[in-house]
């Protein structure tokens, strides 16, 4: 059972378009497996395309163009399109795999496109980047050996995970897939995940770790950021 | 507290529901104008299009993106999507101005993508599927299609009907496939389609509810 919802001015903002691609996706592999918030976004999205598009917003119209959008050319731009008659077929595709210590997993549709490096390990934690490009945002696939953890950690900044298979528990309780877990500084935790799982992970800044072994503990930080 | 309710009280009252039916009408024709887009490649229904949709388009992405030029890339990428596309819009799933501001979402996103983080990746099809606005419905249904053996339901179905489903369900051949396939237009398949889930929708929950 999926506990743990993005908030409704995420699933806003997701609906403009206006996240970046890294929580975007997030969102995606949420709604994937959520009836409730796949309802949600259709009708914000309903809602939000309604408003967009009322005519009182729109001054000007076609044939009545204002100098604004003099340098468009509109006529010019209608025959272009037209004159192309093919359509675009849209080609079931088939779902890629990533392998993280010698377990398969199916990559969630929404990463279908996205460049992924190869992993890295660390004790029972298995690593992959996703190579988005977003500066300080890092976007990683986490996959946790059974019996596996990550120590006790609080977050420098935010800090998401969307759990793709398998599950884990936390102070907070238990998780399951689909279960978007948005954390920040407020929130510190100690993740375990007894029958192994891959997590989809979104973080601005390296986790701190809050026991007395930091600096033991520091390179992991940086190795899930 | 009580002031801000009854403005909200007021503002429903007086604007919403009078427009709400204005509304229906024109959502009506921005649909026969896509569906005409589809099935007969109709140039004319999509110049209707353009005229209402580029220039909204236009003011939208100037706000969101600041460039002219940039702005009216959407323009051009976003319209020419609807033209190529079309036959992908389901007038029973949604309004024709949803599905516009999906294809005008996508594009603005890749585009923004591009810009600020020089990639040329396209990312915006697999993180909101075109068909997403549908997705309940026919989960369940082909749920029913996997789990039940429905050859027998299948085969009560006139021929033609027949030809156009096991080829999209069995075959997994698109649309589009299939019309070029079976040397039939694209509306008739969606139609044929279209008669032939509702028949056995009907047969299927009569027989497992
Ligand atoms: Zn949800």
């Amino acid at each position: 059972m999926i506990k743990h919802h993005p908030t409704f001015e995420m699933l806003k903002a997701y609906v403009t378009g206006d996240l970046p691609a890294s929580l975007a996706a997030g969102v995606s592999i949420h709604a994937d497996k959520c009836d409730e918030c796949r309802k949600q976004i259709a009708l914000l999205t309903e809602q939000i395309a309604e408003v967009s598009f009322e005519p009182e917003h729109d001054p000007l119209h076609f044939g009545n163009v204002s100098d604004e959008t003099m340098s468009v050319d509109f006529e010019q731009m209608l025959d272009n399109i037209c004159s192309d008659d093919s359509i675009t077929l849209t080609k079931p595709t088939e779902a890629k795999t990533i392998t993280l210590r010698d377990t398969p997993y199916q990559l969630p549709r929404a990463m279908q496109h996205m460049e992924i490096s190869s992993s890295a390990n660390i004790g029972k934690l298995s690593r992959a980047r996703v190579m988005l490009d977003e500066g300080e945002i890092h976007t990683s696939l986490l996959h946790i050996e059974p019996g596996g953890g990550v120590p006790m950690h609080t977050h420098n900044g935010f800090e998401l995970t969307v759990l793709v298979e398998g599950s884990f528990t936390d102070e907070m309780g238990e998780y399951f897939p689909g279960d978007f877990i948005m954390l920040d500084g407020q929130h510190v935790h100690h993740p375990v995940s007894e029958q192994g799982c891959l997590c989809y992970t979104v973080a601005n800044a390296p986790q701190k770790f809050t026991q007395g072994i930091n600096k033991l503990l520091n390179p992991i930080g940086n190795f899930i950021y | 507290m009580m002031a801000v309710r009854q403005i909200n009280l007021s503002v429903i009252g007086s604007s919403v529901t009078p427009k709400a039916m204005n509304d229906s009408a024109e959502h009506q024709q921005l649909s026969q104008w896509l569906i005409s887009v589809a099935e007969q490649r109709d140039k004319l229904a999509f110049s209707e299009l353009f005229k209402f949709f580029a220039p909204k388009i236009l003011r939208i992405a100037k706000t969101k993106i600041g460039s002219e030029a940039q702005a009216s890339e959407v323009v051009q990428e976003t319209m020419s999507n609807v033209w190529r596309k079309a036959h992908l819009f389901d007038a029973q799933k949604g309004a024709a101005t949803t599905w516009v501001y999906t294809v005008m979402r996508n594009v603005t996103f890749d585009l923004l993508r591009k810009v600020k983080s020089n990639r040329e990746d396209t990312l915006s099809d697999d993180i909101w599927p075109i068909a997403e606005q549908s997705a309940a419905d026919d989960e369940l249904f082909e749920d029913h299609l996997a789990s039940n053996n429905i050859m027998s339901v299948i085969e009560t179905l006139p021929e033609n009907q027949q030809q156009v489903i096991k080829g999209f369900y069995f075959m997994e051949m698109s649309q589009e496939q299939l019309a070029n396939h079976l040397g039939l237009p694209l509306g008739t398949i969606k139609s044929r389609l279209r008669l032939a889930l509702a028949k056995l929708k009907a047969q299927l929950g009569a027989d497992h509810d």
